[in-house]
């Protein structure tokens, strides 16, 4: 046995101490499917026969304690510690890029605690979305995080990315659902967040564990503040030949401090192409959906005032039939052959920006990508779908149906596409990023996006985890 | 299935995580590797050289449990139970299937049942109506089957008894031997011929889904197209609502539940009947488990407790667990194999396991 074989076994047996043998893999077919996530990349690259990086072992803790051991473990013996929860990430954040130890999350899946007074839930961060959903509805409640991943994602990645979900509108991003959290930090201990959000005994210092993708540690338990399943939900959609006025209507909307719980604007492309082929719906403009929920009363009223400002724009009345098609079906779209899919080369270039920047940011990204790669036959959709009072995301994708056959030369091309389309943002004054994550794809853009104020970025990383374990390579920190 | 539609159905399933929340074995066992998408990139992978069958990579491929969970909840109806059948085929005709299942095989196609050296029962008589016995409720749970027969008899109908001993073919398909499973599924069909039934009545959802999809999606075996299949369940609850069949109320009891069986999801508006006959005569309403109905999980009473008897096992643990979780004590169910499964464990939960057929026989007015 040479000194690597040595250490690696000497590794694992402490990994099995902590969590039994059979919680430890080190299994070659475990490895391959822990390779890859959602993301384009990695899939891509086993499509064409390539060996991605793997884990060194694969192991699942059931409990903030074991998590802390492993964690001496891996800073003593210097190695990577990646967070997994259910391997839906799209932009690579839970690739095992440097080896290492994958830490499975998904049995630690308890329901700690109900509580239908205050309407809040404490439950394991590896506990699966739908599962969770589906106990609160039980006793008529619900997590308003209602993300088109919410059937495989975990509760640890709605808030390691700063997940939005479909009803974000009215009920805000899963990062605001959030009363408290335990996590487990790089250096072994397990804190505990104060209590409630709200309130003045110091900075605001537990958003920090939120959108760092696993690379200040691991969530381990969260408290979410819950809603009543609502007793109406009232759809509508709404058809406007210029999505000029169409993001009129729904500035309005919003800024008139109506309650919308989705708004999903739909380009002129996305209508032609994605919605006809998922719902069916043949329609020529911008497809809008509107829904409002809660007291039957209100919500009726609500829609009414918001259907006004958009025929008031120009905005055809097409019905609700067309509005419920959508809430039924919307998440179709990701289930193949109806989403996107390999060998197609595609991407998610979201960005969110203030109203005043929403349309030429568009519009820069579109040219941007379809002007700069023409002998790709290069396709660019995009829909609107999570608004705030001072600005809306935008969900834009790109996809090429003909890539190149060469792994190497596509994720080359991959890369040169996304460069154009994030300096698009960049320059007119986007975040790079909504909801996806930053993982690795992005990660090369934060020393831009943040300027003067990445330094300080770095600086608490290296305070945070000063071994540099947590997940290497994300978010744009280093190895 | 052919092979061109398991490699297209395994290259969708691969990177699609959306079925994860449903999947009974992700969920007792929590594992990336034993869930649909993982099933599905392990398949997609061999195809594309980059992990051979050894014994590690067979095991997983051994741990789906074929329930049809996964398909039942895809959009898109992605038929991944069938693919991951193709691909055991492929690997059991290469000699890399778990040992055990080629004896086990053998004795399939020699008895036509995993559980006992005898010949199914020869089919005597002729009507208009048949009954699929199969070898769980001949050899597992024959009282049930006594019990469905009185129940049957007290709504008019004396059915030919058909496959009494013998597998629908669902077993021998689902371990990756699909010859042996077209013998008997052959088997089955000459018996219902020869029985001249118009009507073929079936015990559970499982024997119910092989002759209507499974035969011709796997097994490219047309059932006859004159030939009704209906449930048990399904004419005792149609019999009660005409008011033709009459049960008397039981007395009272501990909180009880209706156990959905095994490939409930597989038959369409299937689950309400039994809650109706269990309604008509228990005193009390039923608890509800959490894994029911549209997103019922089985016990380990499908091909999974020959391919994986320790995962089969948890998966029985997990069906008595909801229970005990739900406040039930007493557990009802109409199909042998769960209630083989289920019997077996209840004990350790402090639950109570009885068969429908034979409670609802017992309050027959």
């Amino acid at each position: 046995m040479n000194r690597n074989e040595f250490r690696s076994e000497m590794i694992r047996s402490e990994l099995e101490d902590i969590v039994g043998q059979h919680f430890v893999s080190v299994d070659e077919s475990d490895k391959l499917v822990y390779s890859t996530d959602w993301s384009w990349m990695p899939q891509m690259w086993l499509d064409r026969g390539q060996p991605l990086p793997t884990p060194d072992y694969i192991v699942h803790p059931d409990s903030a304690e074991q998590i802390a051991e492993i964690m001496d473990i891996a800073n003593k013996y210097r190695i990577p510690v990646v967070p997994w929860g259910g391997g839906s990430g799209t932009q690579g954040g839970a690739l095992p890029l440097f080896g290492g130890i994958l830490l499975d999350t998904k049995r630690m899946d308890k329901i700690i605690e109900i509580d239908e007074v205050s309407l809040k839930v404490t439950a394991q961060a590896g506990i699966n979305g739908e599962q969770l959903e589906w106990a609160l509805h039980e006793k008529g409640l619900m997590l308003p995080h209602y993300a088109a991943a919410s059937r495989c994602a975990t509760l640890g990645g709605y808030l390691a990315p700063r997940g939005t979900g479909t009803i974000s509108t009215k009920y805000g991003k899963a990062e605001d659902m959030v009363l408290n959290m335990q996590i487990v930090l790089p250096t072994g201990e397990i804190i505990r967040t104060a209590p409630v959000p709200q309130h003045a005994a110091g900075p605001d210092w537990p958003r920090l564990f939120l959108g760092a993708e696993g690379t200040f540690g691991v969530i381990t338990e969260a408290t979410m503040r819950l809603d009543y399943l609502p007793e109406a939900r009232l759809m509508r959609a709404v058809l406007f030949t210029d999505l000029s006025k169409a993001l009129e209507a729904g500035r309005l909307i919003m800024t008139r401090r109506l309650h919308p719980f989705v708004i999903r604007l739909y380009d002129p492309e996305s209508t032609r192409s994605q919605v006809k082929k998922v719902l069916g719906l043949d329609y020529e403009g911008a497809y809008m959906v509107m829904g409002f929920d809660g007291d039957p009363d209100i919500a009726a009223l609500e829609e009414q005032k918001a259907l006004a400002i958009c025929t008031g724009l120009g905005g055809q009345d097409v019905g609700r039939a067309p509005g419920e098609a959508w809430w039924e079906h919307r998440y179709d779209f990701y289930y193949p052959p109806l989403s996107l899919h390999l060998p197609w080369m595609y991407g998610t270039t979201e960005t969110v920006t203030t109203y005043d920047k929403i349309e030429p940011l568009y519009w820069a990204v579109k040219r941007a990508v379809e002007e700069g790669f023409p002998e790709w036959d290069i396709k660019f959709i995009a829909h609107f779908s999570h608004w705030f009072h001072w600005g809306v995301m935008c969900y834009s994708r790109f996809i090429i149906e003909e890539p190149p056959a060469d792994a190497q030369e596509a994720l080359q091309l991959h890369n040169r596409v996304w460069q154009a389309a994030m300096q698009a943002v960049i320059d007119n004054g986007g975040m790079i990023n909504e909801h996806h994550g930053i993982g690795l794809k992005l990660g090369r853009y934060m020393r831009q996006q943040y300027g003067d104020a990445w330094p300080f970025m770095l600086r608490l990383k290296k305070m945070i985890d000063p071994n540099g374990i947590m997940n290497p390579g994300k978010v744009g920190f280093g190895f | 299935m052919p092979l061109e539609n398991a490699v297209l159905t395994t290259d969708n399933c691969r990177y699609c995580l959306m079925c994860r929340h449903v999947c009974p074995v992700g969920h007792v066992t929590r594992l990336e590797t034993l869930t649909p998408h993982g099933w599905g990139l392990l398949i997609s992978s061999k195809q594309r050289g980059l992990i051979d069958w050894t014994d590690s990579a067979v095991d997983k491929l051994y741990t789906c449990a074929d329930c049809g969970t996964c398909q039942s909840h895809c959009v898109t109806d992605q038929p991944l139970p069938s693919a991951i059948a193709e691909a055991r085929a492929e690997v059991a005709e290469l000699g890399l299937a778990p040992a055990n299942l080629y004896s086990l095989n053998e004795a399939i196609s020699r008895w036509g049942n995993p559980y006992a050296e005898s010949e199914p029962d020869a089919v005597t008589g002729t009507g208009e109506v048949a009954l699929f016995v199969g070898d769980d409720a001949r050899y597992l749970w024959p009282d049930g089957l006594k019990a469905a027969l009185t129940l049957l008899r007290a709504v008019g109908m004396d059915p030919v008894l058909i496959g009494a001993g013998r597998n629908s073919g669902y077993l021998p398909s689902s371990l990756g031997f699909p010859e042996t499973a077209r013998r008997l599924a052959r088997a089955n069909l000459d018996d219902l011929q020869a029985s001249q039934a118009t009507t073929l009545l079936t015990l559970n959802p499982g024997d119910t889904y092989a002759f209507r999809k499974l035969y011709s999606e796997r097994l490219g075996i047309d059932f006859p197209a004159n030939v009704a299949i209906k449930e048990v369940t399904t004419l005792l609850a149609e019999h009660l609502g005409a008011g033709t069949l009459t049960l008397r109320r039981a007395g009272g009891g501990p909180p009880h539940a209706y156990v959905d069986p095994a490939h409930t999801v597989r038959v369409a508006d299937r689950d309400a009947a039994p809650r109706q006959l269990l309604a008509a005569v228990m005193p009390a309403p039923a608890v509800e488990l959490f894994w029911r109905r549209e997103r019922s999980h089985p016990a380990g009473s499908t091909s999974l407790r020959f391919a994986n008897p320790m995962i089969a096992e948890h998966l029985t643990y997990a069906r008595l667990g909801d229970a005990r979780e739900s406040g039930a004590q007493l557990l009802f169910c109409e199909d042998a194999g769960t209630l083989s499964a289920l019997s077996s464990k209840a004990p350790r939960f402090g639950l109570t396991i009885r068969g429908l057929y034979e409670l609802l026989a017992e309050q027959l007015v």
